[in-house]
Parts: structure tokens; C-alpha cells; sequence
């Protein structure tokens, strides 16, 4: 008899919690953002000042090692809510560690944006300003490295980094994941670079790209693999 | 099969075979029992037992490796039967970032609460004062009573709290105490701590658990120690008492069982003992660590 009882209607599901996780990195990052937003403005409007030449070769290469940097606040946020138990929490009330996963991701590659954005606008008005004026390579440059390898690097230093703190145990300073996230990030920037020059000629651009995306590819994978490769213990603290 | 039965059944908590754990390791073993009616449950063992494994099993965290969790007449992993429970870890699980009203109101986002809910539970918390600090500037035990506001947010049929009392002052933990009991009175609330005393003084029945099984389930009141030893501490010094032996400031005597404590009392006041206290000095829930 008891087990005839009408079934409960199906409650809501859970927010996303996005913007707080926004608001939260720029919060928990913002000694790594502030140091990012700094040293690539100050770059931008040094070499800007400095010389025509040296901005359009150095500038876009430069900063997207520098949004590795500004992008550190989403993982760190990952990384607390982990240890903390945060996610423990948010477990039991129906996130799923995919959703916690890409709101970490996508949380740096807002704080990315920011100094991104801050950082190109604040060079290129001063680049301009000077009497200069932006050339084919240099658009090129921006909008096929500077742009899209400054979110894939910090795309794939912090997932990287959400693997190594979800199956390491907790590690402090350089080894933690928050430690070693800078140095994994600028890995793309590198290869890409390298690839690139190696290719040289007229297909240099298009190695470029093709390395580019490689890198997207493999942030995209480890995404869609969280669920099969990280089980839900992968994001609670130690008991 | 332990079981405790009647009361609603939103409020039913049952274990059938339950085996969960990380990795390699097999934490719980074949754990069965149900709980149907609202009461506070105790869940005892030693470090490493396997109590905060149970809870995360039971909250749906940590999925069963074999056996079912069924709460009301749901599988544990389905929406309507989360929606059933508060789980609180032995974490604080404050998201670092967040000032203390705003971190409520994350919670309070998660919980599908009213805003209005953050003031009151504020008040009820005595988070007022803190409402502005960010989390990071607050004691463990500050963090620990925000962690534990939560669950005021919104009422549930079921309490699961791993450790709400730990790292707390003892004025607080008297008033979460209160807050526990009265909870237990209408809802199941599933509670663990490492303070005996506190387990005894709140909860109605026991739960044991013991190398990752349930060891016991029974009501609090039905155990009883191998020894019954009770205190005494006088207004002044009297000669009644003289051979008793001593620990700290009491007197203390081994007697049968509760029954006798009126009769020793009795017979101490005849002589002209002035007595402040009598309490019982061993907790026969110390018995069931082993």
C-alpha cells in the first residue's frame, strides 16, 4: 500500500552558476590578473611608444604568455571549490562535474577577454596615436595568433590544470596545479611558434592555424571525456 | 536488516546491499537499513570507518557500486529524491570570493530559495555583523556556522550533517544543538559527530558503523554500558564519602544501572551529604568504538 504514493513532480533543475563563477575568478585571480593586466599593457604601450617596427613582430607574440596569467582565476576557483568542498556540496544539488568543469574554463576565458581587450586596446590606440597605422601582417598577426592562442592557451592551462588537481592529491606551490598551470599554458604559444617558423613561406599561416587548432581540439576532448575520465569521487576532498 | 518504522514516507531512508568507494578502495560493504520516521540518528565509528563515505552515498555524491539508496520512493540519483535532502559535509564548503551575504545568496541560487531567506537565515545564524566580510577574512568556526546557515535556507524532509558541530565555540554548538533536536522532531536527520556526549545528549537512535558495515542500529536509550559510573560533587567535604574514589572533583561510585543513582542519592542526604552535582561519568556509547 505505502508504495502506491503519487510520484513527486520534477523539480527545477540546477542554476549554472556562471556569472558567479565569473565574479568569483576576478575575485580569487586578481593578484595574477592584476600582475597580467600590468605587464601586457605596459608592453603594449612601451614597444607602442617605443617603435612601429618592434610592436607589430613582438606584441602579438607576447601576450597571449601573458593571458596565461590572467586567466589563472577560474582554475584557482577550481581548485579551492575541490579541497574546500564546494563541489561536494554542488554534487549533491545536481551540478554535474561537466557543467563545474566549463564554468571554470569559461570563467578565465572571461578574465582572458578583459585584459585582452584592455591590453590590444589601450597598445593599438597608442600604436595609432603615434601617426602609425595597422598593416595587413599585423591584422593578421592579431586575429589569426594573437586572439585565438591567448583563449587557447588559457583554454588548455586550465584544463590541464582541473585534470592534474583532479587526480592528484592537494600540492602546494610550484608543483600544485595552480603552480604549474603558467608554465603548461605557455606550451601552446611555443609549439604553435615553432611550427610555424619550421613551415615558413606561404604556409606559414596556415601551420599556424593548423597547430592552433590541434591545441582546440585537445582542450574540446578532455572537456567531453570529464565524465568518463574523471568520476564524481575525482571531485571530492579527501574524506 | 535494521529498520525503524513508521512516520511519512518523503522523509524514508533506505539501504539496501549498499557498497561504494574510491578507486580501488571499497570503502562501505554490504550496508542495509531503513529509516522511516523523523527522529535525530547518530552515526558513530572510528576515523576511517566509513561514516562520511555513507553520507556521500546517501546524498547521491558517491554512486553505489552494488546496492540501491532509495529516499522516499525515489533512486537516490534522481532530481525528486535530492530535493528531499539537505547534505552538509565535513567540509565547510564556503565559496572562497564571496563576501558572507553573498555567498548565502549562492547558496540560496543552488537551493531555489527566496531572497528573503538570506536576511532570516542571517538572523538566525547571527551572521548580521559578518553579512560584508569576505569569507577569507572569517575563523574556521565563522566558516563554519555561514557552511551550516545553508541548510536553513529551505526545509527538507531529510538532514544529512557530517560533523555541523566540529571546529564550532561551545556556545554555538549548544545553539546548533537546539537547531538539530528541533529539526529531529519532524524531520530525519542523520548526524555525525566524534563527541559522545553530544551524540547522546541529541540523538534518538545510533548508528555504528565499523570497517565500512553497519555494526549497530539501535535506540540511543537501549544501550547500556558494561559499568554504570556516577559522580558526585559536594557543597563541602564530607566524611560519608571519604573512601570513595576520586576523579578531579568527584566522588565516584559504581552502581547496578540509572535505577539506583535515587536510592544512593537518598541515602547520601540522610548522612547530611551536601551534594552540587550527580552525573554519570562513563558514556556507554565509548563502548561502541572498541
Amino acid at each position: 500500500m505505502p508504495d502506491e504514493m503519487a510520484p513527486a513532480p520534477e523539480p527545477p533543475g540546477p542554476p549554472s552558476l556562471f556569472g558567479v563563477t565569473v565574479r568569483r575568478a576576478f575575485v580569487t585571480g586578481r593578484i595574477y590578473l592584476g600582475i597580467a593586466t600590468a605587464v601586457s599593457v605596459a608592453i603594449a604601450v612601451v614597444i607602442g611608444v617605443a617603435s612601429a617596427a618592434v610592436f607589430a613582430s613582438f606584441v602579438p607574440l607576447l601576450l597571449p604568455v601573458y593571458m596565461v596569467l590572467a586567466g589563472m582565476g577560474g582554475l584557482m576557483v577550481f581548485t579551492s571549490d575541490r579541497m574546500k568542498g564546494v563541489y561536494e556540496y554542488l554534487l549533491a544539488y545536481g551540478l554535474t562535474p561537466r557543467r563545474l568543469f566549463l564554468n571554470a574554463i569559461l570563467a578565465s576565458l572571461v578574465l582572458v577577454a578583459t585584459v585582452l581587450g584592455l591590453a590590444l586596446g589601450v597598445g593599438l590606440a597608442v600604436f595609432v596615436g603615434r601617426g602609425n597605422t595597422v598593416t595587413g601582417p599585423l591584422a593578421v598577426a592579431l586575429a589569426l595568433y594573437t586572439v585565438p592562442m591567448s583563449f587557447t592557451a588559457v583554454a588548455f592551462a586550465a584544463t590541464v590544470g582541473m585534470y592534474w588537481s583532479s587526480v592528484s592529491s592537494p600540492r602546494e606551490g610550484l608543483v600544485s596545479p595552480v603552480g604549474l598551470a603558467p608554465l603548461v599554458g605557455v606550451l601552446p604559444p611555443l609549439v604553435t611558434l615553432f611550427v610555424g617558423n619550421a613551415v615558413g613561406g606561404a604556409y606559414a599561416d596556415l601551420a599556424v592555424v593548423l597547430a592552433l587548432l590541434v591545441f582546440v581540439l585537445v582542450v574540446l576532448a578532455l572537456i567531453a571525456a570529464v565524465d568518463r575520465l574523471l568520476p564524481r569521487e575525482r571531485f571530492l576532498s579527501s574524506a | 536488516m535494521h529498520a525503524v518504522a513508521g512516520g511519512d514516507r518523503p522523509s524514508r531512508i533506505e539501504c539496501r546491499g549498499l557498497r561504494a568507494g574510491y578507486g580501488h578502495l571499497e570503502v562501505l560493504r554490504d550496508v542495509s537499513f531503513t529509516i522511516d520516521r523523523p527522529a535525530v540518528y547518530v552515526v558513530l565509528g572510528p576515523n576511517g570507518a566509513g561514516k562520511t563515505t555513507l553520507f556521500r552515498a546517501l546524498a547521491g555524491i558517491l554512486p553505489a557500486r552494488a546496492g540501491t539508496v532509495t529516499i522516499g520512493n525515489d533512486a537516490v540519483d534522481r532530481p525528486t529524491a535530492r530535493d528531499r535532502m539537505h547534505y552538509l559535509s565535513h567540509l565547510d564548503g564556503v565559496p572562497e570570493g564571496l563576501r558572507v551575504r553573498e555567498a548565502l545568496e549562492f547558496y540560496a541560487r543552488v537551493e531555489r530559495a527566496a531572497p528573503s531567506d538570506v536576511d532570516r537565515v542571517l538572523d538566525r545564524l547571527e551572521l548580521r555583523e559578518l553579512a560584508g566580510r569576505f569569507l577569507a577574512q572569517l575563523s574556521a568556526g565563522q566558516k563554519k556556522r555561514v557552511s551550516i546557515a545553508r541548510i536553513f535556507l529551505r526545509e527538507r524532509a531529510i538532514y544529512l550533517l557530517d560533523e555541523p558541530t566540529s571546529n564550532l565555540d561551545p556556545k554555538l554548538a549548544r545553539e546548533i544543538r537546539g537547531l538539530i533536536l528541533e529539526l529531529g522532531r519532524e524531520r530525519v536527520v542523520l548526524y555525525s559527530s566524534h563527541n559522545l556526549y553530544e551524540a547522546r545528549e541529541i540523538g534518538e537512535f545510533v548508528l555504528v558503523i565499523r570497517d565500512g558495515r553497519l555494526a549497530l542500529f539501535d535506540r540511543i536509550e537501549n544501550l547500556r554500558g558494561s559499568r554504570f559510573v556516577v559522580g558526585l560533587r559536594l557543597l563541602r567535604p564530607h566524611p560519608a564519602v571519604a573512601d570513595y574514589p576520586r576523579q578531579g572533583e568527584y566522588f565516584v561510585r559504581e552502581l547496578k544501572g540509572p535505577e539506583e543513582v535515587p536510592g544512593l542519592v537518598r541515602d547520601l542526604e540522610t548522612q547530611g551529604v551536601l551534594l552540587r552535582e550527580v552525573r554519570e561519568m562513563e558514556n556507554p556509547l565509548e563502548e561502541l568504538f572498541g
